[in-house]
């Protein structure tokens, strides 16, 4: 199979490129847009049409040539990997793409691995936040997070605002695995102690006996930290913290992405004081964050509202854009790889951020936010930065 | 120790209630008409996402709730008679496809209205609380769902028990050609306890929201926790439902409370074993028994 795939793409490479006076670069979009991960796409795209719609559908190349940028959307439909792998074979046989975007799931970006060695084009990860990924092929590109980043930069912050004790939930899953771990450490290495480490199963929905737990818990923990996939379970973890009294009882109530803007409708004001840390807070007055969320407000109506899956397709087809009008659309997958991951830092909607040459994975700023009131709507306020941070996994795994 | 237990036992007891009152739509409706549902969750999903429609602009909860009921009542009426009465004398194989074909449709409906996001259903300020019981402070909504399951289960023991209507119906599902052959309009009977059924789930998925939160695959996801619980209560036994979706509710929260690391394959052993113990269900109706 994988002979007869590589002789394909070798085929498919020279094959006469048509030779058209405006060129055409064709980016393989591949997220989900139904199924259980149906936001994702959506949202991504969305970001990417407001970006066009302000910088324009195709960029000037360094010869001055119109360079035409072409998404080709396909539904990953929030299915395994194959089914992304599927997807990547026939948008680079058949649609010819010259690079892969997008990318919501860790299986799926792991599923690009193979294809983009061997057809040699970019991937550039929207999302997908397993630490590893990049390290799976030369041609990956990521703009999103990854989950130890995000997540380590708390421990330290807790204990040094008082909170001596705490008690862990969080999803039996790998990102979940990573935080027990990465969170873990940070918070104990700073001096932090853990009344329990707990992990939930990935498909509870009630948590009234685990909130339960930490009520009962002795000695009673100064917070509770979580970390559940974004959705129902941490809505419903959030909530039941609320319903408990567990606020009520003195625990502080700390996580990562339970808090995003998007699902702050979901809570009453016992949501009130929840400490999080993340890379984007939505609605910071960054300059590139004011023109992204008006613009989408313009194109989708008042309710449109972001996510770190609006900003991370921002930040790629801003880098695809920059390292088309440097490079051209011909140029070779590892020369815009090389180009995209400069360690140049750039402005975007989240602050700024750079890609690290080595790693080709973001570096960048992460926010400390607590959720309050602004003009009577539930929000996320920043109350303090830790500049660029690296994902600690890979300092723990050096690369051989 | 014994605050503890009790804990236990409310928490379990108002998820079981939950469970209760959207699948005693279904156990009847397997049980009378032999169609194999898989679609019910779709009407608990409607019922809630019309109160949490209602109540995100800023209509009364108990009214949102009730025009709910109502509404996934008759969405089901709509189903019954268009869908469901030509697949009555069609093969399982046929009432399987159609019934997923509607979660899937259901599901992307959902998703074209609403969108793919969790979707809130907004509770007034008095179920938000924690009241003292006692012995602790609990949370007032699942007092309020324990509430509102007990009296629907009660109103239907009546009803079932004790009823013309409930005679014809526990006789329908006991022998479903002697009721014919003795001129029951059958057609009729099925209607209404569609209705019914439809409207319950419809009024589980309203107030069951705070447990069971709504999204577009809620139709899909908790088909099964459903599924369960007419299977292990047996199918078309009103009582064995309760039983069931109770003793599912509390052995699902014991096992969160005690064995937090298999707490999720706690409910599947139990299943298995109870199906082991009573293969067609703990209190099966007598047409299968």
């Amino acid at each position: 199979m994988k002979r007869i795939l590589s002789l394909l793409v070798a085929a498919a490479l020279c094959a006469p490129a048509s030779a058209a006076l405006a060129e055409t670069f064709k980016i393989g979009f591949i997220a989900s847009y139904t199924g259980v991960f149906a936001t994702w796409g959506p949202q991504f795209q969305h970001a990417i049409e407001a970006y066009q719609a302000i910088h324009g559908k195709s960029v000037k190349g360094p010869k001055g040539e119109t360079i035409d940028v072409v998404l080709v959307v396909r539904d990953a439909a929030s299915a395994g990997p194959d089914k992304a792998k599927q997807l990547a074979e026939e948008l680079v046989l058949r649609e010819k793409v010259n690079m892969i975007a997008g990318l919501e799931l860790s299986p799926h970006a792991m599923a690009m691995a193979d294809i983009s060695k061997q057809a040699k084009i970019p991937v550039v990860i929207m999302n997908a936040a397993t630490s590893s990924i990049t390290r799976m092929s030369p041609y990956f590109v990521r703009t999103s997070m990854a989950v130890p980043q995000f997540v380590h930069p708390m421990g330290k912050y807790m204990v040094d605002h008082g909170v001596k004790t705490a008690y862990m939930i969080v999803s039996d899953y790998a990102p979940g695995h990573d935080v027990e771990t990465y969170f873990g450490k940070a918070y104990e290495a700073a001096g932090g102690k853990f009344v329990a480490k707990v992990r939930s199963p990935l498909n509870n929905v009630d948590f009234s006996s685990y909130v339960e737990k930490v009520l009962q818990a002795s000695p009673r923990p100064d917070a509770l930290y979580i970390f559940m996939p974004a959705g129902t379970p941490s809505i419903n973890l959030v909530k039941e913290y609320g319903a408990r009294g567990l606020k009520a009882a003195g625990i502080k109530l700390f996580g990562s992405g339970e808090t995003q803007q998007i699902y702050l409708k979901n809570f009453t004001d016992d949501v009130l004081g929840t400490i999080t840390s993340n890379h984007y807070t939505e609605w910071n007055t960054n300059p590139e964050n004011v023109q992204l969320r008006t613009q989408l407000k313009k194109m989708y109506g008042d309710k449109e509202e972001t996510d770190i899956a609006s900003v991370g397709a921002w930040d790629g087809i801003k880098l695809i854009y920059q390292a088309l009008a440097a490079l051209g659309a011909k140029a070779d997958g590892l020369k815009y790889v090389e180009f995209m991951a400069s360690g140049k830092t750039i402005d975007s909607p989240r602050g700024r951020f750079m890609i690290d040459p080595k790693e080709r994975d973001i570096v960048q700023d992460i926010n400390i936010r607590e959720v309050r009131k602004v003009n009577g709507q539930l929000t996320n306020v920043d109350i303090a930065k830790v500049p660029m941070v690296r994902d600690p996994w890979k300092a723990d795994h050096p690369m051989k | 120790m014994i605050s503890y237990a009790l804990t236990i036992l409310l928490d379990g007891v108002s998820f079981g209630m939950v469970l209760f009152i959207i699948s005693v739509g279904l156990t009847i409706t397997m049980g009378l008409m032999r169609v194999v549902n898989l679609a019910h969750g779709s009407f608990a999903m409607a019922g809630g996402y019309i109160a949490a429609m209602m109540t995100q602009r800023g209509i009364d909860y108990h009214l949102a709730v009730a025009i709910a009921t109502v509404a996934a009542g008759a969405l089901g009426a709509i189903c019954e008679v268009l869908f469901y009465r030509p697949l009555y004398r069609k093969g399982d194989l046929a009432q399987v496809l159609l019934t997923i074909g509607l979660v899937f449709v259901s599901i992307a409906a959902v998703t074209a209205v609403f969108g793919a996001f969790p979707y809130p259903v907004i509770m007034p300020s008095y179920l938000q609380q924690l009241v003292d019981i006692g012995f602790r402070t609990y949370p007032a909504y699942r007092l309020f769902v324990l509430g509102v399951g007990g009296a629907t289960a009660l109103i239907l023991w009546i009803v079932i028990e004790h009823s013309l209507f409930g005679a014809r119906l526990r006789a329908a599902v006991d022998n479903p050609r002697m009721a014919r052959g003795v001129g029951m309009n059958v057609n009729l009977l099925f209607l209404i306890t569609f209705v019914v059924g439809c409207g319950l789930a419809g009024l589980g998925g309203a107030i069951g929201a705070g447990m069971l939160s709504l999204e577009p695959t809620y139709a899909l996801k908790y088909i099964v926790l459903f599924l369960v619980v007419v299977i292990v209560g047996g199918e078309g036994s009103f009582k064995g439902s309760f039983v069931a979706a109770m003793a599912l509710g509390i052995i699902d929260t014991m096992g969160r409370y005690f064995f937090h690391d298999i707490a999720s394959y706690m409910l599947y052993a139990a299943v298995f074993v109870l199906l082991l113990w009573r293969p067609k269900g703990l209190l099966p109706p007598k047409s299968v028994a």
